[in-house]
């Protein structure tokens, strides 16, 4: 068929669609009542999942696992666990007892036992904070908060030991490069990289530590640093309960919030399921609507479209006349559907959404999830409307003869 | 120019089929036959026959020749070429139907338009404003049919059936819904616009009187073998159209 036909019977099932707009608007609207509430209940699965699930890959501490028993492990182990692609962030860490310090900036202001944490490039829990120097840090809110320090300040870290029972201290100025947001971690605390903690553990251990302003002690030998553990971070959360059991199986106990993780897998795999069984069903509805639609329409048009076969258009065409008007009514009541869905959308975000701040969304469909529904729309109005068109193809045109 | 010879429809099956024959019609152009017949003697089988729409079980010659070329109808016909049978349809002939078989979602002016669109081809714009004007149609070009008389849609259809400049028009009773005086105007408008444009034209027609008014050449149906003294003739009914 020609391209001028084509279009020549575009228009004209247009024209008659329009003619007979009240018919129209009846098996669009019919059609609306099934895309609309199936576009919302897919939001509502997608925005709450997806919601979660946000909430659960931005939050750091998710992927963190804990090693709760101290172990011995040398810069290998560390580096090992590094590579593997589970894993998205490994430092090691020194024993517990050696990660605390005192911090102070004048006579009023200080902290007593402050957590010291090592961190490198690439912490999850510092996003885009850097710092490139032994004698940097990056505050927690909640320690430069009892400071009153800003970025590019200066404090004084503060560690003590008891030798040949007589109290010797420790003490290293350093600057503060940055205050961590109080999002995912508020204790007092600083973050450092590794180098202090090991002074910090040396010193502790009773070497000389010239770094620390003291140099009495035992000299420090060539001998490679041990970690009692590791800050350990999955590269997603998908990967927090494999690389759990590796640990394990490595008789390291560990803890993390996987239990968390998994709940929301579960609720989406329940909602899931209720969501495809009212989507199929309701599928199903729709399917048997579109047919009886379509099929009374062209019975209703028998007239007409045998008067089209008797100007000329094959048999053919009109089959494509009447799959046209499927695909126009169907798109027609896609837009109708997808409008309606903005709208309660937009319902059901105000009023159950905690906090508009923080832009989320309950309900919600991506660009791409719109383009499939509607591809799944015209796919089936294709579908049901080829019924429609074989009838319309068995038409004679001699019945424009015959009726009156 | 329009040419049958032994075409032969059978409609119905075993002791209800009805056979229709027509021995011979010669059509020139400008040329305009009527064909008259009872109710249910085969007048509407004979024309969807002719008109392409309907497979005849045996045809010996039906050729229909344009300006310059010869078409082979029953070569189609035979081999059941339908999409070469809706070309031929829509170039070659027109329609008027008994209810007028407008379309109700195009306005007069599409309707009258359409099977020239449906050739791609623009109506020859003196031939429409002709056959405009003949059949008073200018003030009714943006109506729906839904908003015309029933004369008015039959005066439509027929602008539809000739603007394309068809060889042959076939008329299913076309009149046969309106009063005396409207039948004889629309009748006598017809027959002058197929002559002037030198078209050829079959009209089935129930109106003796009209017919014998215009005087124009019969194709009479006659019904075959009567007295139904046996039981084989019983079971072959059927008509011959005979001038």
């Amino acid at each position: 068929m020609s391209f001028n036909r084509t279009l020549l019977l575009g228009r004209l099932a247009v024209q008659d669609l329009w003619h007979d707009r009240i018919i129209s608007f009846c098996i669009v609207s019919s059609l609306v009542a099934v895309i609309a509430p199936l576009l919302l209940l897919f939001g509502l699965r997608f925005g709450v999942i997806s919601q979660l699930q946000d909430d659960l890959t931005r939050d750091p501490r998710n992927l963190e696992i804990r090693m709760l028993s101290s172990g011995s492990y040398d810069q290998a182990w560390i580096d090992a666990l590094r590579q593997r692609p589970d894993v998205g962030f490994a430092i090691g860490q020194t024993r517990s007892l050696n990660t605390l310090a005192d911090l102070q900036t004048d006579s009023s202001h200080f902290i007593e036992n402050a957590e010291v944490i090592p961190t490198d490039a690439g912490d999850p829990l510092l996003g885009k904070l850097e710092i490139l120097h032994d004698n940097e840090i990056v505050l927690t809110q909640e320690a430069a908060r009892k400071l009153a320090v800003k970025v590019g300040d200066t404090v004084t870290l503060r560690v003590s030991r008891q030798r040949e029972e007589r109290r010797e201290w420790g003490r290293k100025s350093l600057t503060v490069v940055g205050i961590l947001a109080p999002t995912y971690f508020n204790r007092a605390a600083l973050f450092t990289q590794p180098a202090l903690l090991l002074m910090l553990e040396r010193f502790r251990d009773g070497y000389a530590v010239s770094e620390l302003g003291n140099s009495s002690g035992s000299q420090l030998n060539d001998k490679p640093p041990l970690y009692a553990r590791a800050r350990l971070y999955a590269s997603d959360i998908n990967q927090v309960a494999s690389l759990e059991r590796v640990l394990r199986a490595q008789r390291i106990e560990t803890t993390s919030r996987l239990a968390d993780i998994e709940n929301v897998k579960s609720i989406n795999r329940v909602l899931g399921v209720i969501f495809n069984t009212i989507a199929a069903t309701a599928l199903i509805g729709c399917v048997a609507s579109l047919i009886g639609s379509f099929i009374a329409n062209v019975d209703r048009k028998r007239k007409h479209i045998a008067v089209l076969r008797l100007l000329g258009f094959t048999g053919p065409a009109v089959g494509l006349y009447v799959i046209l008007q499927g695909c126009l009514l169907s798109l027609l009541a896609y837009v109708g559907g997808y409008g309606i869905y903005l709208l309660a959308s937009q319902i059901f975000n105000r009023a159950l959404a905690g906090s508009q701040a923080t832009d989320q969304m309950l309900c919600k469909i991506t660009l791409q999830h719109s383009l499939f529904a509607m591809a799944l729309t015209l796919l089936v109005a294709l579908l049901v409307a080829s019924i429609g068109a074989r009838r319309a193809i068995n038409i004679e045109p001699a019945q424009s003869l015959r009726e009156v | 120019m329009l040419h049958i010879e032994n075409l032969h429809v059978v409609r119905g099956e075993d002791a209800q089929a009805h056979h229709v024959y027509l021995p011979q019609l010669v059509l020139r152009p400008g040329q305009l036959v009527a064909v008259t017949g009872e109710s249910g003697c085969g007048k509407s089988t004979l024309l969807e026959a002719i008109g392409l729409l309907l497979r005849p079980d045996h045809v010996g010659r039906f050729t229909l020749t344009d300006t310059d070329k010869e078409h082979d109808v029953a070569s189609l016909l035979t081999t059941n070429r339908q999409a070469d049978l809706a070309d031929i349809r829509a170039r070659h002939l027109g329609f008027v139907l008994q209810n007028g078989g407008l379309l109700p979602f195009l306005t007069v002016q599409d309707n009258i338009r359409l099977p020239s669109q449906l050739l791609g081809i623009s109506p020859d714009k003196p031939l429409l404003d002709r056959v405009i004007n003949t059949l008073k149609l200018g003030p009714l070009l943006g109506k729906y049919p839904s908003q015309l008389s029933f004369g008015e849609r039959q005066r439509t259809a027929f602008a539809r059936a000739i603007v394309h400049r068809p060889g042959l028009v076939l008329a299913d009773e076309p009149t046969a819904a309106l009063d005396p005086y409207n039948a004889q105007q629309l009748f006598s408008l017809f027959i002058d616009l197929v002559q002037q444009e030198k078209m050829m034209a079959l009209v089935v027609c129930h109106d003796w009187p009209l017919v014998q008014k215009f005087n124009l050449p019969c194709l009479v149906a006659r019904p075959d073998a009567d007295s139904g003294e046996h039981a084989e003739t019983q079971a072959r009914r059927g008509t011959h159209f005979v001038f």
